[in-house]
Order: C-alpha cells, then structure tokens, then sequence
C-alpha cells in the first residue's frame, strides 16, 4: 500500500516541473527541459511502482483533499482511483511523456527554438492534468483536469502564436471541443443531481461500501427498479433507463469532441499546427485518449444502457472509416497521421461499443505506442527536412536517415495492422469483438454493431494503403528536392526515444495474443487478466470497475451476447485474416502505385472525388456556415429582442421614476415653515385615517 | 380633584400655540419658543396622568423632557447663531439653500 501513499506525487511531480519551467525556465539550461524531464521520469518510476502494487492485487480508491464541504451530502472532493485500467493508462501517460520531453530536445532545443520555457511549462502542465484526469475517483474532477488538458492543447498547439496558422488552429480546437464540453458539463450536472454523487467507483471499507458510486446505482435501478432513492426521474418523468441515456449521451459530448469523433474531428488537423513532439504527445497518444478513457472509467454507465452502446459503436465505425478516406490524399505527412489518428480513436469506440472492453483498452495501449512513435518520426523527419512537411518534396530519406526509417516502419505496420506488430492483434481483437457480437445480438443493437464493423473493416483497407503511401513516398524512391538529397542530421536525442518505441510498437501486442491464446490454449493473454479481475469477489470484484462486471452487466441489461456463425476458433482465425488480407491489399496496393523511383499523383485519376477528399468532406464549410449561416443571424435576432422588448420594458419602468421623481423632489422646498406644515398636515391626516379606521368618532 | 380632562385641555392648548408659533412666524428665536412650548404641553400630559394613576413613571418621565429642553436649547442656538453668521438673519425663510 505504500506505493498508494505516494500516488498523489505522479500527478504532482509534473506540475511542480510546470512551475519550475514557468518561473524559472528562462534562466536554466536547456530551458527548463531537465526539470520536465526528472518530473516525467520520477512519475513513471512510480507509476510502474503503483502499476507492480496493483499487479499484486491491491486498489485503491480514497478521497484525498475537499475543497468544498456541503451542508448536507454534496461535498466536492479531489480523489484517487487506482485499479489495473487507470494503473495501466499512467503507465502509458508517463512513459510516452517522458519520451517526448527528451524528443523535445531534439526538436526544439536543437533547433533553436525561442520561449522554450513557455514550451516545457505547457508539456509539463499537460502532463500534470492528464495524469490527475487518469488517476480521478470522481466526474466532476474528472471533468476539472479534462478541461485543464483542453486549455494545455491550446496553449502548446498556438506555441508559435506569431505565425498565422497556429492561433487560428488553437483557438478552433479549444471551441470545437469546447462544445462537446458543454455537453459533458451538462451531464455532470445531471448525474450529480440524479445521484448525488459522481464517484466512477464505491469506495469500501474492510469490505464495506461506505459510499456509492453511480454506476453502480444507476445498475441497481435497471436491474432491480431500485428507483426510490433517484428522485430525479419522477422530475424528467423517464424511466430509469431512458434517463441514464440521455446522462450518458450528454457525457458523450465531451467524448466525441476530445476523441476528435465525427462531427467534431475537424479541430485534431488544424492541431497539426503546433510542434511535432506536442502532436505526438497530446494529439495523439494522450490527450485525445482521454475521451476514450472516459468512456472505459465510467463503463458500467454505458453497459447498462444499449442505445447508448449503438451511437458509440456506429460513431467509432463510420470515424474509423471517414477518417481513412480524408488520409488517402493528403500530401503532408503529419495530416496523414492526423487522420489516422481520427480513424484509430474510431476503432476504440467502436470496441467500446460493442462491448469489447478489453480490446479498446489494449487498442489504446498499443494505439498510443505506435502513433506517438510515428508522430516522432514525423518529427525526425521534419527535422530532417528543415521543416518542409510536404512528402512531394521527400524521397529516398531511407538510406540517409537509418534508424527513423527502420523504427518508422515499425510504427507503419503496426498501424496497418500486419501481423506480428502490435496493431495486428489489438485491431483484429477489435473488429472480432463487434462481429461476434453483431451477430449474437437480437434486434437493432446487433445490426448496428454489424454496420459499425463492416465500416470499420472497409477502414482497414484504407489503413493500410494510406500508411504505406506515406512510408513510400517519405522514404523509397528518388530524393524530390535539395533538402531530400542533403538533409539535417539528428542526434541521439531524437533516436533514442524512436528506438524505445520503436521496439515497444513491434512487440507491445504480445501482451494480448488472442488468436494464439485461442489456438494454443496457452494462458498468455495477459492484459484480459490483468482488467479481468478473479471470478468471484475479491480484487478489483468491490470496486465493480472489473471486465467481469462489465460483461455480467452488458449481457444481463444490453442482452449483448457473443455469436459465433462459424464455431469459435474458425471464427476468430476468419475475423483474423479477413482483417489482415485487407491490410495487406492495402499496403500492397501502395506498393503497386507509389513504390517506384518517381512516383505520380495517383490520386489525381479520384477526379471530383479527391477535390472532395482534400476539402475534407466540406466538414469545415458547412461548420462555418452553421456558424455564420445560421448561428449569427439567430444571435443578431435574440439581440435585437433583447434590446428592443427586454431592456426596453426596463428602461420604460426606469423612465417613469425618473419623471415622477422630478416632479415630486419639488416638495422639497428648503423652506423649514413648509416642513412642518407637511409634517403637521401628515400627522392630521394620520389622526384622521386612524379615527376613521379605529372608530374613535 | 380637578379631572384630567381639564390638564388635557390646557396641555393641548399650549401645544397649539407652538404649533401655530412654528407655521406662522419667521423669526428662528421665536421657532425655538414655540418647540419649547410644545415640549412642555407634552410634559404636562405626562404629570397629569401620573397624578391620575398615582404611578410617578410620568413624573420621571417629565424630568427627562426637562432634560431634553435644555439640550435641544443649547443646540438650537447654536444653529441659530450659525444661520446668523451665514445669512446675517435670523429669518428661516431665507435660509433655502437646501433645496432641489
């Protein structure tokens, strides 16, 4: 339990790195990058601590600091929740930051980057609310540290505010997912009204609940209609059900709109604006894993409720799809990433929704591994390039740039899903997950989750050709320009961190073989035990945040049950080469159009279809127009009613007092005769009405 | 005994003609004549009930408004000696400066 004791300083430890970078920065070496580094480092050391106590089959989950005490029930407190998803997430958090400070390095420092303090402030600020946004037992704290990592991502994607393009991209993603925000805040609200409480998880004592969490109330009223207690539904006249969807649904606004998920992806492109090393920390390995995060924290929530379980599998499938077609022709090779980024996070909600757990999770862990690594060796090669980030321009970097290639490519087929990198199995962990589901399921729910995977299969085409036409075009081929020929070097601050994750990316998958587990019968699925939990009671069974509840509940309340129209294990391997015959075609047919000395613009022959593609959809046209079209007119008509009836009602009321007070202030005279004929006349008059009244005559 | 409608009498008489003091003259001496003849009209319902109730609370009571005579005097004719010094009169009607 010691190691819970000093749980707090993995969330502090980085934002005593924030103050030190910010106040100090300017006058350190390497402005302030030491600090964040030792910071990074010393959370990751603990949080392997934390990782290892809970490996050994200890949680916790304890309110730390109230910072407002109610009269009655409602207290807001700041607490810790410890169990194997949010150990494993700090893991994941602290290493990819600690990798990315010391890339920072590489791309910043060497590069001769001005403000560095502000620079390694925001990382360590990001870091600091990630990790506290990981680590909360309650929503509202979530929500607290879910906006701080908002602010940081538009403070670090706005880093060169000078130039035209960051304040403008920053300044959009903080609305965009701002509005999925509201949302989020509007749920809050409602699930501390409903509940009275906002804890992910109940937080027990010697094996005592002492207080309840909502999930798990919100499972006692679907269950066993323990509806008393929730006055709320006789206030919303819904049945318990209906009503935590919409709860739900409101929390997933703010998902959709931090996991960048259809429709409010567009800010995550525009982010590509900021330097590299925040791209592959924030854009894409953790902060826009917080959305998914969230969902996974409060999973009992959704698991109880099937409508809820539909939109997030239909909205991660059709993003994981969408998002494949808009990387298809981009010519800049961190929009491509972007995209994938998009299509990835679609891939996590299409597993939360259709109830496969563990594979979100394990696709978050291995997802985060791959993407910040490529997102890095973007940056290698951004360096490389002096910053020019067209890949028209590349070329022929694979034998000038050895490592970044080998490690790149490591990331590639992760990414496409080739087997044995780690994008392989949890990818195809994903997809087998929605089909046998999608088939085992009655009614509109498995139709959904068969929808939601046939988009999420055609996406893996999309995946792979699209990774690979960056890799072939960045590196294969002839050098296209000066920079190709001659580029910068890098030095070991930028190998480094690729070569840790480079590894990781080719063997992170093996945490969770599943077909091989299935075939062999070998127990080395180690990431479903590990969130499993043990069948009866015990770790984590107290804290209800364990896979085994979560499937209890999906199958007893979302009727959600595994199908398997070829017997198990033919299933599986089927789902399993289905997945990577499509990968491999498309990486083969990247290979077929781009992968010759001087490759062309295939894309080209799309015709009207690529004007689509590069416009994105027209997703930030018609946002635009929804603003400017429909939005401000609407604002300019509510101003002129407010202007006109409602400040016009109250100056009217204003104006009649200033009048008759001019008129009446002419009693006062200055005259002291006058005074007291009024104060006579007053007491008469008084006399009068009261011997009327009172009837004294 | 002479019955207490007779003081009344008197008392309210006196409080009339300060009264008609106050909304008739000009003069801020004669003002503060007339305030004391109003005070002791007040006194005197004080006296007067207490000798009808034999309770001598009243009679306390009229000390306290002697009391309360001799304060207001003092003040009042410092203010009377400020109007002076302000409007070279002691006429109130002069004095009307504080006004809308």
């Amino acid at each position: 339990m010691a190691a819970f004791t000093y749980a707090p300083a993995i969330v502090l430890l980085p934002f005593v790195s924030f103050l030190v970078a910010l106040f100090a920065g300017d006058r350190m070496p390497k402005g302030g990058a030491l600090a964040g580094i030792t910071a990074t480092g010393g959370s990751l050391l603990l949080s392997i601590w934390v990782a290892l106590t809970v490996a050994g089959g200890e949680t916790y989950n304890q309110f730390v600091y109230t910072w407002v005490a109610g009269v009655e029930s409602l207290q807001l407190r700041f607490g810790l929740l410890l169990d194997p998803l949010s150990a494993l997430m700090l893991l994941i958090v602290c290493l990819i930051s600690f990798l990315v400070h010391i890339f920072s390095l590489g791309y910043m420092n060497d590069e001769g980057e001005t403000g560095l303090a502000r620079y390694y402030a925001g990382l360590g600020l990001f870091t600091a609310s990630m990790l506290g946004f990981v680590v909360a037992n309650n929503l509202l704290m979530a929500f607290m540290f879910f906006e701080l990592v908002g602010l940081c991502s538009y403070l670090l994607i706005g880093f060169w505010f000078r130039e035209e393009g960051p304040p403008s991209a920053a300044k959009k993603a903080f609305l965009v997912t701002r509005f999925g925000d509201y949302f989020f805040l509007i749920g809050v609200v409602g699930i501390f009204a409903t509940f009275g409480t906002g804890l992910f998880a109940p937080i027990t004592q010697g094996g005592e609940v002492v207080a309840e969490s909502f999930p798990v109330l919100a499972e006692h009223a679907v269950m066993d209609g323990e509806t008393e207690a929730i006055a709320m539904l006789d206030t919303v006249g819904m049945s318990a059900q209906a009503w935590f969807t919409v709860l739900g649904l409101l929390v997933l606004g703010g998902v959709i709109g931090k996991s960048a998920q259809f429709p409010l992806h567009t800010w995550l492109p525009d982010a590509m604006e900021g330097p590299t090393p925040v791209s592959a920390l924030i854009h894409a390995a953790t902060m826009v894993a917080a959305g998914v995060y969230l969902v996974a924290r409060m999973y009992g929530f959704y698991a109880i409720s099937p409508t809820a379980l539909a939109v997030i599998a239909l909205v991660g499938g059709f993003t994981a799809l969408f998002a494949a077609t808009m990387g298809l022709v981009k010519q800049e090779i961190k929009q491509v990433l972007a995209y994938s980024t998009i299509s990835q996070y679609g891939y996590m909600m299409l597993a939360l929704g259709s109830g496969g757990y563990i594979a979100a999770v394990f696709h978050l862990t291995t997802h985060a591994v791959f993407k910040a690594l490529l997102f890095l060796g973007a940056g290698s090669v951004i360096i490389a390039m002096h910053h020019n980030e067209n890949m028209w321009d590349m070329g022929g970097l694979k034998e000038r740039m050895p490592v970044t290639y080998w490690t790149f490519l490591s990331g590639s087929l992760a990414l496409a899903g080739i087997v044995p990198f780690a994008g392989f199995w949890s990818k195809d962990e994903v997809l087998y997950e929605a089909l046998i589901h999608g088939f085992g399921t009655e009614g509109g729910l498995g139709v959904a989750y068969l929808l939601a995977y046939a988009m999420g299969l055609l996406a893996v085409f999309f995946t792979g050709f699209y990774t690979f036409r960056m890799v072939y075009l960045t590196f294969h081929g002839n050098a296209r320009s000066d920079t190709a020929r001659d580029p910068h070097g890098v030095r070991w601050n930028v190998k480094g961190p690729l070569a840790v994750l480079g590894v990781l990316a080719a063997t992170i998958g093996f945490i969770n073989m599943k077909p091989v587990a299935e075939l062999t019968g070998a127990h080395i699925d180690f990431l479903h035990v590990w969130l499993n939990g043990p069948e009866e009671g015990g770790w984590p069974a107290l804290l209800s945040t364990d896979l085994h509840h979560y499937e209890t509940l999906l199958h007893d309340v979302a009727h959600v049950t595994a199908g398997y129209p070829l017997g198990e294990t033919t299933t599986l391997l089927a789902s399993a080469g289905v997945s990577l015959g499509l990968a491999l075609a498309g990486v083969l047919a990247a290979r077929s159009l781009y992968a010759g000395p001087d490759p062309v613009e295939h894309t080209d022959k799309l015709g009207g279809l690529k004007t689509v593609l590069m416009h994105n959809y027209y997703q930030d046209e018609y946002q635009v127009w929804l603003a400017t079209g429909v939005t401000y007119p609407v604002a300019r008509a509510m101003d002129k009613f407010d202007q006109g009836v409602v400040d016009g009602v109250v100056n009217g009321v204003s104006s009649v007092s200033l009048f008759g007070g001019s008129r009446v202030r002419r009693i006062q005279s200055g005259l002291v005769s006058n005074y007291a004929m009024l104060l006579t006349l007053g007491l008469v008059l008084l006399l009068a009405f009261f011997g009327v009244v009172g009837g004294w005559f | 005994m002479i019955p207490a409608q007779t003081y009344l009498l008197l008392s309210a008489a006196v409080f009339c003609i300060g009264l008609f003091g106050i909304l008739t003259r000009r003069n801020a001496l004669i003002f503060l004549m007339s305030v004391e003849l109003m005070l002791n009209a007040a006194n005197i319902n004080f006296v007067a009930f207490s000798l009808q109730h034999g309770n001598l609370t009243g009679q306390v009571f009229a000390l306290f408004g002697m009391a309360l005579a001799a304060a207001e005097v003092a003040i009042g004719i410092g203010i009377i000696l400020v109007l002076y010094r302000n409007f070279t009169d002691v006429d109130v009607t002069k004095a009307t400066t504080m006004r809308w």
